[in-house]
């Protein structure tokens, strides 16, 4: 049944360049987790090497503390979804859902009440007999999710499921997929460049960049609490923006100034006094003040450009710095629509400006 | 983080490399290895070895060498086989680019009865087309004896110009179809750039289109070389006092059958060196001169003037009608009453029933020796292409190269090989019909090989991860997943096999008996005692065997003629 995965000082090398780079993280039994990273990161890899189809250049891989690292790949009884499905495309969609349990010479019967069961559950049971170039994209992932699940895996592996599929299939399938999981309790590593997939569906998320993880946590605190720059310009929409701390204060907040001679007070990994660093601030925390009057923070500038999305506006405000910087307003009934040209000036509260050391930028 | 990780012990890890050893792949990579050890590298290194060795005690051990190139005899085949090679080869590029470029750019009449005559005539053998050539041609041919009665001498069809005559026509397909496949390689608009720059249509041609065409028509010159320089059966029939290599290396194993072929085998040394030559140079040259295009709109259909597009049907089709001749009158004189070599203007079905109570055996021999080197040809080809593409590394590149190189080996070759490594107790093989199995197998394997291989490599690997990761293990996948998706490329290439395979004739020459004759050995032995009647039924025969697998691929299949290349 379902088991925890450790991942133990994992590195994997081709020739010269390393494609996971001492990746060391445990996944609980029942967690939905999610490797997220642009192509290239190193998480299709990882995930290959949990399947068992590479094998890593050193460390160790452990379902439920036990080393797997010799169990050739039709043994680890993982189940994996692939990003363009691999179904088979000369059985129909129940012999695609038997063939793990046929592989495991299960009886007749059970083979039976198994695919029924499963096909179900995807709701697929009225195609038992059809043939895959017969099925949508949508339905063609959910023959293969259910035969990924028929077998009741240790582990179910997901490798960008989604992304072959329209807009409104992806929307559907994340929460078909999620609840399923949760149904089933089933210990799943999910694969996805997609941060909104991410966020959406994980327990926890670990964002990864050239073979590194570069902070793992819960989706909340990926989203609000980036632990690197890499992490804040990849997760949502940031400004960046270059600025020196001023001074630290006991509270462990920084004073900052940015280009402009603009004042900010943040949170962050920047301690000492005199030193540069980088600024992330999200659109939507920025408030909207009165212009005027002398306070220790805030930041003057002039509206040069706005972008009606409907539910959003979005301000382009300049200030001085290289690029303007850029506000997000909910849209709301009867609300002021700022004119481009007029003066602004925009609050930061401490929470939403996390500061980083420069030389981290990816 | 788990700290307390008990590292796996050495013993265990060494069990388990040893433990891989026995599984699936290994154990076929190690099985193809030895397959193709014991049928090629094996035969191919006795006869290097018995090349090296002297008659006498003492001599230097390039005497048969030395001997070789100091006899006119000897010697003179070798330039001669250039000589025809070279010329058959310039001719055929010449007659077949032009060809090819009418039938693919000019909407000239009846298109795909010309791409069926070129595929009836790139898979006749060669030496039914040689001798129904002399039927027409011959001293007391058809159309020598018609000229000759209004005083129209014709040239002769004996000695290099027949020779070079015939394996133009037999082997100008090559160039047209690859010709054909190139053309729809390039882009319209590489055309349209170069007209509009102000180059006329010739120009064109020569300035941008031919250089583009370079890869296909450089391998097609040397396919036709390869082709023209191991053929046998034509200089055997048509060669009489010019000799050629592989005619002597014909000769030299006759007479030395019982004994130690030496002689033979050096010859047959120096040919494989000429053709392996020739394979590397294509290679060589094809990654030299490739452009790597690929037509999003290929090049389109002309409507030239009325006079251009006339002009280029007629050279079009007085071609093919040269080219289809031999095989016309092959099935037209296995209907005519013969008389010895002479053949009247008598319709009759005599010939076939002269054939009928002695055709069963030979015909029987054909079938079972075929299938079985074709299935076998399927099942160790797509094993070894799996391995090749799957499973890369320095192993798979070893039996990439020594499949290929079995390509580079002629027929003939490879039957003195196959005769001096299999012809003593414990492995007396020579004279079985293992042994001619043994012979078209690994003849055809490359071809098997090559052909599986390119269908897998469109073949997304997860389909296979998917049933390994589902608990099917290696062998188990390859049976229930790749077999079946490949189904299709496998058939065809079966049927491509089948096909190449019932008119081999060099090889068969070398290693059957009379018990183990092939329907092509009947055919040479018919030709050479004079029965032309009866020697054209069975030649009507082996070209409906020979076809009719290509019309089933090109029917039902829809694969088209450039499959055939």
């Amino acid at each position: 049944m379902t088991t925890s995965v450790s991942i133990d000082s994992v590195t994997k090398r081709f020739g010269d360049s390393t494609a996971v780079d001492n990746v060391s993280f445990d996944i609980a039994k029942g967690e939905f987790f999610t490797l997220l990273g642009s192509s290239g990161c190193g998480k299709t890899t990882l995930l290959r090497m949990v399947a068992g189809f590479m094998r890593q250049t050193s460390g160790n891989i452990r379902f439920d503390g036990k080393i797997i690292d010799d169990v050739p790949p039709h043994q680890r009884n993982t189940g994996m979804v692939f990003q363009n499905y691999a179904i088979f495309p000369h059985l129909t969609v129940f012999d695609n859902v038997a063939y793990g349990l046929r592989a495991r010479r299960r009886g007749k019967a059970e083979i039976d009440r198994e695919v029924k069961r499963m096909l179900e559950l995807v709701r697929l049971d009225h195609l038992t007999h059809r043939r895959p170039r017969e099925l949508s994209g949508g339905q063609q992932q959910r023959v293969v999710l259910a035969r990924a699940m028929v077998i009741q895996p240790d582990v179910l592996l997901m490798d960008e499921p989604l992304s072959n599929l329209d807009t409104e299939m992806r929307i559907h399938l994340r929460s078909e997929i999620r609840s399923l999981q949760r149904q089933i309790g089933i210990t799943t590593i999910y694969v996805t460049h997609d941060q909104e997939e991410a966020l959406l569906m994980s327990d926890r998320i670990a964002v990864m960049s050239r073979g590194r993880i570069e902070q793992l946590d819960v989706p909340h605190k990926i989203y609000a609490e980036p632990k690197t720059l890499f992490v804040a310009g990849f997760i949502g929409e940031n400004n960046l923006l270059p600025g020196t701390v001023i001074a630290r204060d006991a509270d462990g907040s920084s004073l900052i100034e940015l280009p402009g001679g603009h004042r900010v007070r943040g949170m962050g990994g920047v301690d000492a006094a005199g030193q540069p660093c980088l600024v992330s601030i999200r659109p939507q925390d920025i408030d909207l003040g009165a212009p005027g009057g002398a306070r220790e923070t805030g930041i003057d500038g002039t509206v040069t450009d706005i972008q009606f999305l409907g539910g959003t506006v979005k301000l382009l405000v300049e200030i001085g710095a290289d690029k303007p910087i850029t506000v997000s307003l909910q849209g709301r009934r009867g609300m002021d629509m700022p004119e481009a040209g007029s003066p602004l000036r925009l609050d930061v509260p401490l929470q939403a400006v996390r500061t980083f050391k420069p030389e981290a930028r990816a | 983080m788990t700290t307390l990780s008990t590292s796996p012990n050495a013993p265990g890890r060494m069990q388990v490399a040893i433990g891989r050893l026995f599984d699936f792949w290994p154990l076929v990579t190690v099985g193809a290895l030895v397959i193709t050890t014991l049928l090629l590298l094996l035969p191919v290194y006795n006869i290097i070895g018995l090349s090296f060795s002297g008659t006498e005690a003492g001599k230097s051990v390039f005497e048969n060498y030395a001997m070789f190139f100091s006899e006119p005899y000897y010697y003179r085949s070798l330039i001669n086989s250039f000589i025809v090679s070279l010329s058959a080869t310039v001719l055929a590029l010449l007659v077949g680019i032009p060809a090819a470029y009418f039938v693919s750019r000019y909407n000239i009449w009846a298109r795909s009865l010309i791409k069926t005559i070129v595929v009836l005539t790139f898979v006749s053998p060669p030496f039914i087309g040689s001798y129904s050539w002399v039927i027409l041609l011959g001293r007391s041919g058809v159309l020598t004896r018609f000229f000759g009665e209004y005083g129209i001498p014709l040239p002769s069809i004996y000695g290099a110009p027949g020779i070079i005559f015939v394996f133009t026509l037999q082997f100008f397909p090559f160039v047209f179809l690859l010709v054909s496949s190139g053309l729809k390689s390039i882009d319209q608009s590489v055309e349209d750039a170069a007209r509009n720059l102000g180059s006329g249509e010739f120009a064109t041609f020569v300035k941008v289109i031919a250089p583009l065409l370079l890869p296909s028509i450089t391998t097609a010159g040397l396919l036709v070389f390869v082709a023209a320089f191991t053929d046998l059966g034509t200089p055997l029939i048509l060669g009489e006092k010019f000799r050629v290599l592989p005619l002597l290396i014909y000769g030299e194993f006759v007479n030395d059958f019982g004994g130690q072929p030496v002689l033979a085998s050096t010859l047959s040394v120096l040919l494989l060196a000429v053709t392996t030559g020739a394979l590397l140079l294509q290679r060589w040259l094809s990654a030299r001169f490739s452009h790597a295009t690929s037509a999003i709109r290929p090049l389109t259909m002309q409507e030239p003037r009325p006079a251009k597009r006339l002009a280029a049907a007629a050279y079009v089709y007085c071609l093919m009608a040269v080219a289809i001749l031999p095989l016309v009158n092959i099935v037209i004189s296995s209907f005519l009453k013969a008389n010895g070599p002479v053949l009247t203007a008598q319709l009759s079905l005599e010939n076939y029933r002269r054939i009928a109570g002695t055709i069963s055996r030979p015909l029987w021999n054909t079938i079972l020796f075929t299938s079985t080197a074709t299935l076998a040809c399927a099942v160790v080809g797509t094993l070894i292409a799996y391995i090749i593409v799957r499973r890369p590394g320095r192993i798979g590149a070893l039996l990439d190269t020594i499949v290929m190189f079995s390509y580079a080996v002629p027929g003939i070759v490879l039957g003195v090989g196959l005769v001096v490594t299999y012809h003593h107790p414990p492995f007396a093989l020579t004279g079985t019909a293992l042994i001619l199995i043994m012979a078209y197998f690994i003849r055809r394997l490359p071809f098997s090989v090559r052909s599986s291989a390119s269908s897998l490599q469109q073949l997304s690997r997860d389909t296979e991860e998917a049933s390994v990761n589902l608990g099917a293990g290696p062998a188990v996948t390859f049976v229930k997943v790749t077999v079946p998706l490949l189904s299709m490329a496998i058939l065809s290439g079966v049927l491509l096999t089948w096909s190449n395979t019932i008119r081999e004739l060099s090889a068969t020459l070398i290693l059957q008996s009379g018990s183990t004759a092939t329907v092509s050995i009947e055919i040479f032995n018919e030709v050479v005692n004079g029965n032309f009647g009866v020697a054209s039924a069975l030649g009507s025969v082996l070209i409906l065997l020979t076809f009719l697998p290509l019309l089933v691929l090109f029917t039902f299949m829809g694969k088209n003629e450039e499959a055939l290349v």
